[in-house]
């Protein structure tokens, strides 16, 4: 079985320049998580105005991953939380890692070239979550410590939770310049031409 | 004896929460043959924790994926089958119901394409579309919650007159486009020939169709067989963080068609979600999937 580091958060930054794409990781302390382009759009527009976040995000962790919270007895507690596409934010993403400064992106699928070049320069790493693993995911949910933007509806809100051994996550894209979903895409469109004349050949042998 | 509104209702209300909370059976399969394969020790804990998720989640009632999707449900009516009451009324009323009474409550998805307001409900939501089978006296239904992950990677080209090697070569360069963010190892469904909204609809229809069950016709079998070789050289592995395993079917249908040939391309992720259930005149309902 592959190892899996746990990283207590707040993280700084050395450790996570130590992180290298395949990697594994588990969680625990405060991350901050929004699924909702609106969420993302807002938070790079306000940075473009001037206009400080509801929440210092440097240092920290923002993911592409929403969430379901309940109000009961005067508490907001979560019952799941889980990845969505991370690429939906590729346009946002560069400047959102410059301009907050946050150490850790993460959600599904990975993102694009400028956005591991923002996470190079600033000491960002971006962590695959398992998407679809709402029940193991949701598992690692400690409490929440703050809700913000509650005019949008519940997955696209900046939603700070404390979780506890949340993962394992894979390092997807490290601050040395590797992305393993860059590097994929690469093989897979050097490999097409193979690829095609395999099932060329393939369709002979029939 | 017909089939009535409330068996359909609470039929087709409790497909969708099931398709929410369970892998089937033959994707459960794949996923653990596809790890005995694995050798990248990343693909092989990513494995790991889809079988996991996919045990927690049914043993304990929760969801698999925070995305709930758009319900969308095939119809297969027997052309000897009877209803009392409304069919379409009955769908949307036991989705209505599922949303008020769904524990744990389900995210809003439901999507306003020109306005982007999301909610539970809206125009033609359920997405349900219907077909004949002569002499049958009996309704198949299969329900497949669409989500964003997989469901935004559908795509169609339309040709004319493509070879094979055209034909292959646009599935390969829509999975390349997908890559990563359809959360694979997916199932690929394919449509060729028709119509431009025929084509997709075979697509449909063929992701949905059982792992393991290939294509009647031995030219249409071959070609899902090499296609999965093929996506699965891709390297992209599951949840596209590498491995052997991007794929764990391709199935393909065709339909004749003019010489434009439309070939459609769509994918379900690992979860591979779809129930299939069959309701009888007597009103008699069997769980086949």
């Amino acid at each position: 079985m592959a190892e899996i580091r746990d990283i207590e958060l707040p993280a700084d930054e050395h450790l996570v320049r130590e992180l290298r794409a395949g990697d594994l990781v588990r969680l625990t302390g405060e991350i901050v998580i929004s699924a909702g382009l609106p969420a993302y759009r807002r938070l790079l527009s306000e940075l473009h105005q001037g206009i400080a976040p509801p929440l210092g995000l440097r240092g920290r962790a923002l993911f592409h991953v929403g969430s379901l919270g309940e109000e009961a007895g005067g508490e907001y507690r979560l019952r799941y939380l889980n990845p969505t596409t991370s690429t939906r934010f590729n346009a946002e993403m560069p400047e959102l890692i410059r301009g907050l400064g946050i150490r850790f992106a993460g959600g599904k699928g990975g993102l694009g070239d400028e956005s591991a070049a923002a996470m190079r320069d600033i000491g960002c790493v971006y962590l695959s979550f398992l998407g679809g693993g709402c029940t193991l995911l949701s598992d690692a949910i400690r409490r929440v410590t703050a809700v913000h933007w509650t005019e949008m509806v519940e997955h696209y809100r900046l939603v700070r939770v404390e979780v506890e051994r949340l993962g394992p996550l894979t390092v997807g894209i490290d601050t040395h310049g590797a992305s393993i979903y860059r590097d994929l895409r690469d093989d897979a469109q050097a490999r097409l031409p193979d690829i095609l004349s395999g099932l060329a050949e393939a369709r002979e042998i029939r | 004896m017909a089939i009535t509104y409330d068996v359909l209702k609470s039929v087709t209300s409790q497909m969708y929460a099931r398709s929410l909370r369970a892998v089937p059976a033959d994707a459960k399969k794949a996923l653990a043959g596809a790890r005995t394969r694995e050798t990248n020790p990343v693909a092989r804990n990513t494995l790991d924790l889809m079988v996991a998720n996919a045990t927690a989640a049914e043993e304990r009632g929760h969801f698999l994926c925070s995305d709930s999707g758009v319900p969308t449900y095939q119809i297969r009516v027997g052309t000897q089958a009877r209803f009392d009451g409304d069919v379409k009324r009955a769908i949307r009323d036991g989705f209505a119901e599922l949303v008020a009474a769904s524990d744990p409550p389900l995210l809003k998805h439901v999507t306003n394409p020109l306005t982007n307001e999301r909610g539970h409900a809206g125009k033609d939501m359920p997405i349900v579309t219907f077909d004949l089978v002569d002499g049958a006296d009996d309704v198949e239904i299969i329900c497949s919650p669409k989500a964003l992950g997989s469901g935004r990677w559908a795509a169609l080209e339309i040709f004319t007159f493509p070879s094979i090697a055209e034909i292959e070569e646009y599935i390969m360069k829509v999975v390349l486009t997908a890559g990563s963010q359809a959360c694979p190892p997916v199932v690929v469904g394919v449509g060729i020939g028709g119509t431009f909204d025929y084509a997709t609809k075979l697509a449909k229809e063929s992701v949905v169709r059982p792992i393991g069950q290939s294509h009647p016709e031995p030219l249409i079998a071959d070609m899902e067989k090499r296609l999965l070789e093929a996506v699965n050289k891709t390297g992209f592995g599951p949840m596209g963080t590498g491995g052997a395993t991007t794929a764990m079917a391709v199935h393909v249908d065709y339909a004749s068609g003019h010489g434009f040939t439309p070939v459609a391309v769509c994918f379900n992720c690992w979860i591979d979600r779809r129930t299939r259930v069959r309701i009888s005149n007597d009103g008699t309902v069997t769980e086949t999937e």
